[in-house]
């Protein structure tokens, strides 16, 4: 043959050939990965793998943060746990493949952090029996499927109270990503905390349609300052760039999803809240170890250390810290109930009735406002 | 409306349309040269993220606008050799380099999500002492905003008043002419899209360290296609582009005002609006808009370049 | 008689399929190269890296069948470009006409609810067809009117046709209960899987399709016409091809392919409609489209090619700690490699 079509003809055998290399460990791997496995189980293996997934990344100063934080402090209390980690799974579809290549990789217990997964993990609970999923913030329930979360409104109630006594305009801002059950909740008990100690205080909302867009953060923010509001708050994924903005206006500023917010806002933050939910995964994955689980809807608050007030913010007065206190003091003894009746709507409509309570399985399909709160549920 | 919410629009929308008009100015060079950017997006965002992380790093956010500049250059020139010295297809390369933007974006930025940066600098104006916080940090613009006007004023003016600009438009127009005249086609392409990179560079600078003082995975959000929509409806003109930046981030601020003025309009609805006021301006003046785009950008959408 | 390369251009001699694909793969390798060396630099193994893309796709059934899953919109997007540029038009609206016929066969499931799956899945299929082809016909308008070039009215209509989506899931089918997406579709709406995997009948439809496609082009006088117009419109015109016919009805039926693929991704692959489902899947389809020459088993090949990079990059964010979205690194510099070669890479039939 001429040399040209021979040059041709060891290139491509060549470039088979290195595409059988590259394709064959492929299948070989499998096979070793299945049975190396129990082999490890019996030797040295961890004690449990658990699978956890967040929504964002989790180093947002935000909620993935907090979540992840808390997943981490499980392997700092029963050090033989091995925790496999995964951030910005959005969506329903790659949460499903995400979880099934954590089971795969030996996961026995899944915790989902983000609001969207419950439903693929609800499926994939019924695929895998024997794998526990624990759910944050959901409500469904099955028999290897519950869920976890803090009691976001009592904590919001008593940041509204702050809000209410710093205000000086009566007007606060709420940057919201979407109108959302468990957001309108949140921002229901700001307005009642707020009321509470201020009845002419009235918050604005302003949503973003978005989990994490900084620049619409941005603008809403800058908005809702040019509107009056002198307090801002948000329910968005990361509070970074909404504390940033007002602080750079001078704007007061109260923080939510985790403790680490407080360094975007050192001169004009008043409080805010996290979830510090370590304890409590901690002692579900101890119970999943010791085969003692069982599907609970479990709620914890701040009496239980799942949510913590932050420290308060260098201008804060004395007069606001005490009204939170009481707020915390009431709330723990049982007095003031958030969401007690009677409660009504921006259109004056009665949600609550005198002597009724809204049950916390509701609060995540809330589709109204309380009045005093200028914006639309939608 | 009161007079603090109609300064807050204005105000809204120099903050937020300055990175857009950088972007919009970036993708204009490119295109008057006669090569098409659909990757403008994934440019945005690997500017944004570099900008940001070099900020985190050092501390200094001029730093960062200098890294977002440069990496912004870097992401152009790689579109610039695939369609320039290898002849590839514009689109697809733009396309490519979008989808390489995505990934390379939130590979630099992996670390420094939430990270907390020493934003850009926002300049005190002399006489605004006297005004409570909330009117005086409505002007308090960063050196960004304050360059952009001029910035956009000196692309139109390198492209209109130089020799340089003659060859940018002259290439864009007819390569071929170019070439017989002795000048390296080529190189003159190269340049557009080295500048236009540098331009959308500080684009996606200012959104992360001046404007969100944040990193997210494609936190640009749309902003790149918006840009190229501008670049189209300004007719390719610098100053017109300032205009239209002006008139699309004002709307997005116009809008946020509406949702609490129980004034139920969409904001999903307004926000399309960049995209088919671009399309009706086309259609209707469609001739005239046609000749004031750079000839061989139809060679583009043709499918023979 | 003059040797076949002179007679007309409806004569091609098609090159042998081997070379062509072990080219391909070199190129591949190329950017293999290079990917590996951003993971080495940022201290991870590559070589580790690799195995665990290709043990996570092809080294199981379900790795296999997610990869499956990921090619399934991506058949049909790369058709919606592949039919138009039979006539040397360019499509990059598929993002938009994707979700324009999700909206439409959502609107079907969420109204008729009641109806079997027999009915109603191919009454969503069709509307699917139609949302996606009336939002390809306004481009098709001001083409064919010499208004605006088809490239541009596309590209614009795109974030339109997000938004517009959007609109619709925050309000007329908002329930507070889903964040960013509609009630989950009954059962009846749900496009049926295959194999107990997540595969779903979308795939079907897909081949079939370029099945059809391929037949039409090579052996019917539509297929020819459309070549002519695609190869030398003005002797086409000349001879009297309809080509402002042709441009409208390519386009729109690029735009009901596509239409199809949303109708499936919200049907078959998520059961709601979600905001911002597509994901570049439309761009992509351009991609893949212009990768495999227009081709319709080019397009098959492509679309599996470009899934597993894709589908194995959700194992290394687990093993490796490199976020999700570096795959789309792999992605585009396989995608560079290839465009930096420009001579196999022609759309075939456009001139």
């Amino acid at each position: 043959m001429s040399k040209g079509t021979r040059r041709t003809r060891i290139g491509q055998l060549l470039v088979a050939a290195l595409l059988a290399v590259a394709i064959a460990p492929a299948a070989s791997v499998s096979a070793a990965d299945e049975s190396a496995a129990p082999e490890s189980a019996a030797a040295e293996g961890p004690c449990l793998i658990i699978g956890a997934l967040h929504g964002g990344s989790v180093s947002d100063a935000g909620y993935n943060q907090a979540m992840h934080d808390s997943v981490m402090a499980i392997k700092e209390n029963i050090p033989c746990v091995e925790i496999i980690e995964a951030e910005n799974v959005p969506e329903e579809a790659g949460a499903t493949s995400t979880m099934e290549n954590m089971i795969a990789q030996g996961a026995k217990m899944i915790i989902a952090t983000a609001f969207n997964h419950q439903y693929p993990a609800l499926e994939l609970s019924k695929k895998y029996p024997d794998v526990i999923f624990e759910h944050a913030g959901g409500w469904e329930m099955g028999p290897n499927f519950a869920n976890f979360y803090g009691n976001p409104p009592d904590a919001w109630y008593m940041m509204g109270v702050a809000a209410g006594e710093s205000t000086d305009s009566n007007k606060l801002g709420f940057v919201a990503a979407f109108p959302l059950g468990w957001t309108l909740t949140f921002v229901n008990a700001f307005e009642l905390g707020a009321q509470s100690v201020n009845p002419d205080a009235e918050t604005i909302v302003a949503y973003t349609f978005g989990w994490g867009d900084a620049a619409k953060e941005a603008d809403a923010t800058n908005s809702l300052i040019n509107q009056g509001a002198d307090v801002i708050t948000m329910h968005v994924d990361s509070p970074a760039t909404v504390l940033s903005t007002a602080e750079s206006r001078g704007v007061d500023s109260i923080g939510f999803q985790s403790l680490a917010a407080q360094q975007f806002a050192p001169e004009h933050w008043i409080t805010g809240t996290g979830f510090t939910l370590g304890d409590t995964l901690t002692w579900l994955a101890s119970t999943v170890i010791d085969s003692t689980w069982e599907p609970i809807f479990l709620r914890c608050g701040m009496e239980e250390g799942c949510m913590t007030m932050a420290p308060y913010g260098p201008t804060v007065t004395q007069e606001t810290k005490d009204a939170v206190e009481q707020a915390r003091a009431d709330i723990a003894a049982g007095t003031k109930v958030v969401f007690a009746g009677p409660i009504v709507d921006q259109d004056g409509t009665v949600r609550v009735a005198e002597g009724e309570v809204l049950s916390p399985d509701v609060m995540g399909s809330v589709d109204w406002l309380v009045q005093g709160v200028v914006g639309s549920p939608k | 409306m009161s007079d603090l919410a109609l300064l807050g629009i204005l105000s809204t929308a120099l903050f937020s349309g300055t990175s857009l008009l950088y972007a919009a100015l970036g993708e204009l060079v490119g295109q008057r040269a006669g090569i098409v950017n659909l990757g403008l997006e994934g440019v945005l965002l690997v500017s944004a993220a570099t900008g940001f992380s070099v900020t985190a790093l050092s501390g200094n956010p001029y730093l960062g606008i200098l890294a977002a500049a440069i990496a912004g250059a870097l992401m152009n020139t790689v579109h610039g050799y695939l369609v320039i010295s290898r002849k590839a297809n514009q689109l697809a390369s733009g396309l490519a380099l979008m989808f390489f933007g995505f990934g390379l974006s939130a590979w630099i930025g992996a670390d420094y999500v939430g990270a907390r940066i020493v934003g850009l600098p926002r300049l005190d104006l002399p006489g605004l002492a006297g005004l409570p916080e909330v009117y005086a940090s409505l002007v308090r613009f960063d050196i960004l905003i304050w360059l952009v006007v001029p910035v956009a004023i000196l692309v139109w003016w390198l492209l209109y008043r130089t020799r340089w600009g003659l060859g940018v438009r002259a290439v864009g127009e007819s390569p071929d002419t170019v070439y017989a005249s002795g000048r390296s086609a080529q190189s003159i392409r190269y340049q557009a899209l080295w500048l236009g990179g540098l331009l959308a560079g500080v684009g996606g600078a200012h959104l992360a360290i001046a404007y969100a003082m944040n990193w997210s995975e494609n936190m640009t959000a749309g902003r790149g296609f918006i840009a190229i929509a501008l670049v189209i409806f300004a007719k390719w003109d610098p100053l017109r582009a300032i205009a239209g930046a002006l008139l699309f981030s004002a709307a997005v601020a116009f809008q946020l005002l509406l949702q609490s003025s129980g004034f139920q309009v969409s904001p999903f609805l307004l926000s399309t609006m960049p995209y088919l006021l671009t399309l009706l301006v086309l259609a209707i003046w469609g001739g005239r808009r046609r000749a004031a785009a750079p000839a061989s950008l139809g060679r583009v959408y043709q499918g023979t370049e | 008689m003059s040797p076949p390369e002179q007679r007309g251009a409806m004569t091609s001699v098609r090159p042998s399929v081997a070379p062509v694909l072990l080219r391909y793969g070199a190129t591949a390798l190329v950017a293999f190269a290079l990917f590996g060396l951003i993971l080495a630099i940022s201290g991870k193994d590559p070589i580790a890296s690799y195995r665990d893309i290709l043990a996570s796709t092809l080294g199981s059934t379900y790795g296999l069948s997610e990869v499956i899953v990921t090619m399934t919109p991506l058949l049909l997007t790369a058709l919606a470009v592949a039919i138009p540029s039979r006539v040397g038009l360019i499509n990059v609206g598929g993002e938009g006409q994707l979700i324009m016929g999700a909206c439409l066969s959502t609107w079907a499931a969420l109204t008729f609810a009641g109806l079997p799956a027999w009915l109603l899945l191919p009454i969503m299929a069709l509307l699917g067809m139609i949302g996606g082809a009336a939002w390809a016909w306004i481009p098709g308008q001001l083409r064919a009117r010499g208004l605006v070039n088809e490239t541009i009215s596309t590209l614009l209509l795109n974030p339109v046709a997000a938004l517009i989506a959007s609109f619709l899931i925050f309000g007329y089918w908002h329930s507070p209960m889903d964040t960013n997406k509609t009630a989950v579709f009954s059962e009846s709406a749900r496009l049926p899987r295959l194999l107990d995997t997540r595969i779903d009948l979308g795939l079907i439809m897909g081949l079939a399709l370029l099945a059809l496609f391929w037949y039409i082009m090579r052996s019917t006088r539509w297929g020819l016409e459309m070549r002519a117009l695609g190869g030398n419109p003005v002797a086409a015109r000349l001879n009297g091809l309809p080509a402002r016919r042709y441009t409208i009805v390519a386009l729109c039926l690029g735009g009901a392919v596509a239409g199809l693929a949303g109708m499936a991704m919200v049907s078959g692959y998520y059961g709601a409609l979600l905001a911002n489902f597509s994901r570049g899947v439309g761009f992509l389809g351009f991609l893949v489209c212009w990768l495999a020459g227009g081709s319709a088993l080019g397009i098959v090949v492509t679309s599996f090619v470009v899934s597993i990079i894709l589908a194995g990059g959700n194992l290394l964010q687990l093993t490796r700690d490199v976020p999700y979205s570096t795959i789309n690194i792999l992605l585009a510099i396989t995608l560079f490699a290839v465009l930096a070669r420009p001579d196999f890479t022609r759309l075939r039939s456009a001139r």
